[in-house]
């Protein structure tokens, strides 16, 4: 459950100056939704990631993430919270270059308590169909399959939270539909999934659209549940 | 991209121990020959005499009553040592010969200069009053001249003079200028004076000094009274010179500190240079890893978590280019031990500490990039 009560960030400029990135956002997150943000650039929509990612702090507002109010918790609090309870997914991938397919997956663990669970790990890419490649080099392996190591790294820590920022930009049609339909069966397990999006065929898939513009939410549409059921693959 | 640490460290750790080893070095040469440092020395002749003292070279104004006044008539001298010297002098056993400096001193000799016998026996008073000749002889003579014999009791030639060696001295080792103080032959210095040299004139006064932390004093003192004695007026020169061993050992100290503390301050700069260095490329290496700075953000890093990942690298960056240095460093001093001669005197706490210093330049000049790799903002960094 994420709920943002009237949150808004401030960013001061070196001129004394200040530019409102985002002003007075309230929303409000059921568990197990799957939503889609939608935006044009300057809108807000990365300030918006970056709050409710937990990796920055609103200048004024609430944001109660499960009922616990993280809004003015301190770094390491929002870093152990980042770590247990969230998980991301980048456009980029950002998978450590000279580093294998297992140890990127395991980076979470490292951060948790320092202890590293191999077998977890070799799970985590069993669920997404890569175990014959955790030996291999990130940079040997394909954007699709590089972007499912991500997945599996997201998953590591079993977090309730997706945040999924335009996770199919840089991928071709199949291995976007792949990684689309990966989150789509964490949307299955009951996991709560924030995507961003530009593109109308992957923002198709959530069930919940809030469009953004100049730091406020302007629209927010529900579909009515299972009103709609995308075929997988048809918008790409 | 650890050359300036390398560089740096190596400079270092040579330099401040080349300076740690030169000054220990001259510190044990001056003590190997002035032996103690509670004495002063007094030489003949005003100013510096050149060369070594021969028969015909010394200048005959200190004279055994001197040593006297000198023992008798000031409070702050415990007791004086005589001292007839001659390099010029040829000894001989059976077939073999040897020209080492030539000493008649007193019997209070092995006081006053901190020599031992390591054989045999030192001669006595009533040995030097009865003009005995008998002989102690430095162990460079006893090679030069006895091999694998016995020298006690054996009798050796002493300009043609028969003198009979009773006794072996321990070896002292090397002087300042490196040349060996175990060169020598000690006799009486009355037999010196009267059967030897046959001259009534001293080449050395050595006075031991009651308090040596006095010794600015004293010397002033004995100036005073061989002034008198010598009836120098008092707008004339001296016609003797006072060595005061302390403060010239403590202006050799000084100057070998100095000397160092210039070599630290090199070795320093370069060091600092280094960390420069690191510090640009750790600012590099931060923005050019921003993203992976802001994955490690996402997936839980706190940021001292970032900032201790980058000190920890710069301190092994500078680290491993301390090591490095160290290694070549001391591979420098071999070789410098080696082709210039010197002794190996190992000072390896400067090599210890420029270990630490590497480090601490590491994490020093690592704070401000791993600071900045702390403040980025992650999801800007992830969309970039």
């Amino acid at each position: 459950m994420i709920e943002v009560d009237s949150i808004s960030k401030t960013y001061a400029r070196s001129n004394n100056s200040a530019i409102t990135a985002l002003k007075t956002v309230t929303l409000s997150i059921g568990t197990g939704e799957f939503v889609a943000v939608r935006g044009a650039s300057g809108s807000g929509k990365s300030t918006l990631l970056n709050i409710l990612g937990c990796l920055d702090r609103p200048t004024s507002g609430h944001y109660r993430l499960n009922g616990e109010d993280v809004a003015h918790y301190s770094d390491k609090q929002l870093s152990r919270i980042r770590n247990a309870k969230i998980g991301f997914i980048f456009q980029s991938f950002n998978l450590l270059p000279r580093t294998t397919a297992l140890e990127n997956v395991e980076i979470p663990m490292v951060y948790r308590d320092g202890h590293v669970d191999h077998n977890r790990a070799v799970l985590a890419l069993e669920r997404v169909g890569l175990k014959a490649r955790a030996e291999h080099f990130a940079t040997e392996l394909s954007g699709g399959e590089q972007q499912r190591v991500a997945v599996a790294r997201a998953l590591i820590n079993d977090p309730a939270f997706i945040l999924a920022d335009e996770p199919t930009g840089n991928l071709d049609q199949n291995a976007g539909r792949e990684v689309m339909q990966l989150l789509e069966d964490l949307h299955q397990e009951g996991r709560t999934i924030l995507l961003v999006t530009h593109d109308d065929g992957i923002a198709a898939y959530a069930r919940r659209e809030i469009m953004l513009r100049d730091g406020a939410v302007v629209s927010d549409w529900k579909l009515p549940i299972q009103a709609f059921e995308p075929a997988v693959g048809d918008h790409l | 991209m650890m050359l300036g640490i390398v560089v740096g460290i190596a400079s270092l750790a040579v330099l401040s121990s080349i300076g740690e080893a030169t000054k220990r070095e001259t510190m044990q040469r001056f003590k190997n020959m002035i032996g103690t440092f509670d004495t002063i020395m007094i030489r003949p002749g005003g100013g510096r005499s050149r060369g070594m003292p021969t028969l015909v070279n010394v200048p005959p104004t200190l004279r055994f009553e001197d040593a006297k006044a000198l023992a008798t008539e000031l409070p702050e001298i415990k007791s004086v040592a005589e001292m007839q010297s001659a390099f010029d002098i040829d000894i001989k056993y059976r077939d073999k010969s040897a020209s080492p400096g030539v000493f008649g001193v007193s019997s209070n000799w092995l006081a006053l200069r901190s020599d031992e016998v390591a054989d045999g026996s030192f001669f006595t008073e009533e040995q030097n009053t009865s003009l005995s000749r008998v002989a102690v002889i430095g162990t460079d003579v006893r090679s030069a001249l006895f091999s694998d014999e016995d020298p006690i009791g054996n009798t050796i030639r002493i300009a043609d003079v028969p003198f009979q060696v009773i006794g072996l001295l321990k070896s002292r080792g090397a002087g300042p200028a490196g040349g060996s103080l175990d060169n020598v032959v000690l006799i009486p210095v009355n037999t010196a004076s009267r059967r030897l040299f046959n001259r009534d004139y001293l080449t050395m006064l050595i006075a031991q000094l009651k308090n040596p932390d006095e010794s600015n004093q004293a010397t002033s003192k004995v100036t005073a009274l061989l002034r008198e004695r010598h009836h120098i007026q008092p707008a004339a020169l001296d016609d003797f010179a006072i060595t005061n061993p302390a403060a010239t050992m403590a202006r050799v100290a000084q100057a070998s500190s100095t000397l160092s503390k210039i070599l630290t301050g090199v070795a320093i700069m370069a060091l600092l240079i280094g960390g420069i260095v690191i510090m640009s490329l750790m600012s590099i290496a931060v923005s050019e890893r921003r993203k992976e700075i802001g994955m490690r953000r996402s997936v839980g890093a706190a940021r001292a978590d970032i900032v201790t990942q980058f000190l920890l690298e710069a301190a092994l960056v500078a680290g491993t280019g301390g090591i490095i240095g160290v290694a070549i460093g001391w591979g420098g001093m071999e070789l410098a031990a080696r082709t210039q001669k010197l002794p190996p005197i190992l000072v390896w706490q400067p090599f210890a500490s420029a270990i630490v210093l590497s480090l601490t330049i590491g994490m020093a000049f690592g704070i401000y990039p791993a600071w900045k790799a702390s403040r980025i903002d992650p999801i800007q960094a992830l969309r970039s």
